[in-house]
């Protein structure tokens, strides 16, 4: 227990102090705050914080005056409303003073609305949202001056209510948004730090360090040690890049924002503890697999193609729950959510939706520390074995003999 | 008691690496292994410490069985290898740590011992920023900071300078001084004359020669003469029917085959009045003993 909190420390203090470790953590912090602050400066470059003046000229009065509740509607313009001449305008735009301009003149059957700006290249576009209220504006003017009663009036205004209802009985709820960030978080998590444990067996392999380390302490503790010590840290890491997006996101974020893209109320104590368990045990069976290859090749380049067949697991277990994502009732996605390689990226997604229950979550959990402890102790044993192997890569042949060779 | 291997064998797919060997360390002293490239030194000293399992024969230390639990030792790989990017001081504690040394011990240790090995101001260095030779230093620390009873050291010289050779033996002498157990493995046989007390020979896995180092070479009729004289003594050479090894300003050595013919020519030298100004019958070397039996 001494020897492997002992593993755990020094793994720990190594990966901490590795510049590649903190050079790279430091570069996904300063994106996430940059990124949270696109939005803000996308803002301030198109001016949205200052609103766009506009002159509406209305002198032979074709809206009785009615006008005047432009500007306490929002419509995104800084509104003015008074008589001007064409040249009196063109000399407001041209000395900034506003923007663009609104003339309505009368003519024999129709309203001529004329829309002035300083370069029709340039602007932002026709503003459409004010063009539909000043529509309706005049044609409620129109009505009224028929003499029509309150009711006959409501009669011929449309009055649609709109609403989104669905046929299937779960509830069903949450972002598909959030969901699949969560799901890509956990897999990238999971991939790179399981991948640390079998580049480090390398390096120890390159350094010729084995023969010393197997000589201070078992196999055993090794690999436990490195797993333990390397998985803390990603999940220390981890925590760090969440908790900044999300300190990010309430400094940097508009409210309405965050909400369009995360149900609050979806984030629950519950949810938090199950992805936790599941980025530990996810790892931890990604990273004993990846002891396994690690102990297999003693040069860094072999690490690559020794590597390749637990990347092409986890890659179709990611894949398996990201597809069957948007279909959270289908047998597949219920089948990748017990599945070990994919049950670490599917099950926090389902819980999310609202679809998994407690004992789908215990058995899916329960299969999954089986396999773990499987893994473990294929790792462990061809890692004792295969340590002392320096040279070629060693095949999928050469591993299963080392395995069965008691001898060895 | 010590240490005993008892008909150890071992087996690589189909080639025999170790042979039956066995051989005994009853007291403390430097147990000495020697033996061509591949002819089985460090298989046996990995089945020694448990890092390879044996195919056949038993192990012993102190009547158990060599595990860690049981034998304090400490080693030297012929694999020599440290942390590249890891801070010297830090990978000697982390190795004095899981040979349950605590902190502060371990702290004493490793600053006892950088001292002695001259290698102090690099204990805050990465490892990859040191000569090879002081990485080697760095690894024989590891091997000895928590002061085992039972010390292998695997080719402990190979690649070190005439300094720093003189300061491991120094260490070595004064280990067995304080009573400690050391095996070593060597190519350099003046290395191991020096101060093994114990040898064996190996050659393709088997024992081909296994003793006291000192009766071994008494044991062996004297095989050389050297002499030295004022001038040239060929024409005596030739009478005698003797084979020059090295001549070098009438400084001879000479190949004898017994120490009688070696007394004939120098009765017959002083009885022609030559001034001899050394002579000197001698034993073969322990590299003319290793030569003749691995060497066919």
């Amino acid at each position: 227990m001494k020897d492997l909190m002992t593993v755990i420390s020094f793994t720990m203090k190594d990966m901490v102090k590795r510049k590649s470790f903190i050079i790279s953590t430091l570069i996904i912090l300063v994106l996430i705050v940059v990124g949270f602050n696109i939005p803000k400066v996308l803002k301030s470059f198109n001016g949205d914080s200052t609103q766009e003046r506009l002159l509406i000229v209305d002198s032979q009065q074709i809206f009785d005056g009615t006008l005047d509740s432009l500007k306490d509607m929002n419509l995104g313009y800084d509104i003015q409303i008074e008589n001007a001449s064409y040249e009196q305008i063109k000399e407001k735009i041209e000395n900034e003073e506003i923007e663009s301009a609104i003339v309505i003149e009368p003519q024999a059957l129709n309203v001529k609305i004329r829309y002035i700006v300083k370069s029709a290249t340039m602007m932002k576009g026709v503003p459409e949202e004010l063009m539909n209220v000043m529509n309706t504006m005049y044609t409620n003017l129109q009505i009224s001056k028929l003499g029509l009663t309150q009711e006959q009036l409501q009669s011929i205004t449309p009055n649609f209510e709109f609403s989104l209802e669905q046929t299937e009985e779960e509830k069903v709820s949450g972002n598909v948004v959030a969901i699949m960030l969560l799901s890509l978080v956990l897999f990238y998590a999971i991939y790179f730090c399981a991948y640390q444990v079998s580049s480090s067996i390398t390096t120890e392999k390159t350094s010729k360090i084995m023969e010393t380390l197997v000589t201070s302490t078992s196999p055993r503790i090794i690999v436990l040690g490195k797993t333990i010590g390397i998985g803390i840290v990603g999940l220390l890491q981890m925590i760090v890049i969440v908790g900044t997006a999300i300190i990010s996101a309430k400094l940097f974020l508009e409210p309405e924002m965050i909400n369009s893209i995360l149900d609050m109320s979806n984030i629950t104590p519950y949810l938090a503890i199950v992805t936790i368990a599941y980025f530990i045990l996810g790892y931890l069976a990604y990273a004993l697999l990846y002891a396994l290859t690690g102990s297999t090749v003693s040069k860094p380049e072999d690490i690559q193609s020794a590597n390749t067949p637990v990347a092409i697991l986890a890659v179709v277990g990611f894949y398996l729950s990201y597809f069957t994502m948007m279909n959270p009732t289908s047998e597949l996605n219920v089948f990748a959510s017990m599945f070990p390689i994919s049950s670490p990226f599917c099950m926090p997604f389902r819980i999310m939706m609202g679809v998994a229950s407690v004992t789908d979550v215990v058995i899916s959990i329960a299969i999954l520390i089986v396999t773990i402890l499987v893994i473990a102790q294929v790792a462990i044993k061809i890692y004792s074995n295969a340590i002392l192997n320096y040279g070629t890569k060693m095949s999928i042949a050469d591993v299963i003999k080392i395995y069965r060779d008691k001898s060895n | 008691m010590g240490l005993i291997l008892k008909n150890v064998s071992k087996n690589f797919v189909g080639k025999r690496a170790v042979d039956n060997i066995s051989l005994t360390l009853d007291k403390p002293g430097v147990f000495g292994l020697l033996g061509t490239n591949g002819a089985g030194k460090t298989t046996t000293i990995r089945m020694l410490l448990g890092i390879i399992k044996k195919d056949g024969g038993e192990i012993t230390w102190n009547g158990k069985s060599v595990e860690r639990k049981n034998v304090n030792f400490g080693y030297l790989p012929e694999e020599r290898g440290v942390y590249p990017k890891t801070k010297i001081f830090d990978q000697l504690m982390y190795f004095a740590k899981l040979k349950g040394m605590n902190k502060q011990e371990a702290t004493n240790a490793i600053n006892k011992w950088a001292k002695e090995l001259k290698v102090e101001e690099y204990l805050e260095l990465p490892a990859e920023k040191l000569s090879k030779g002081n990485q080697q230093k760095i690894q024989f620390m590891t091997a000895i900071i928590h002061n085992p009873e039972l010390v292998v050291l695997d080719e402990p010289f190979s690649g070190l300078d005439p300094v720093n050779t003189e300061i491991l033996k120094n260490i070595i002498i004064d280990l067995v001084s304080r009573g400690k157990y050391v095996i070593m493995s060597a190519h350099q046989m003046a290395t191991i004359e020096e101060f093994c007390s114990d040898i064996l020979i190996l050659n393709r896995g088997k024992t081909v020669l296994q003793g006291n180092l000192k009766e071994i070479k008494e044991s062996y009729p004297a095989n050389r003469l050297e002499i030295d004289v004022n001038e040239n003594i060929d024409s005596y050479i030739e009478k005698f029917n003797l084979e020059k090894e090295i001549e070098k300003n009438n400084d001879y050595i000479i190949k004898i085959s017994d120490e009688e013919i070696a007394h004939k020519l120098l009765s017959e030298l002083v009885k022609d009045g030559k001034i001899i100004n050394k002579f000197e019958i001698k034993k073969p070397t322990l590299n003319d003993i290793f030569i003749e039996k691995v060497g066919e």
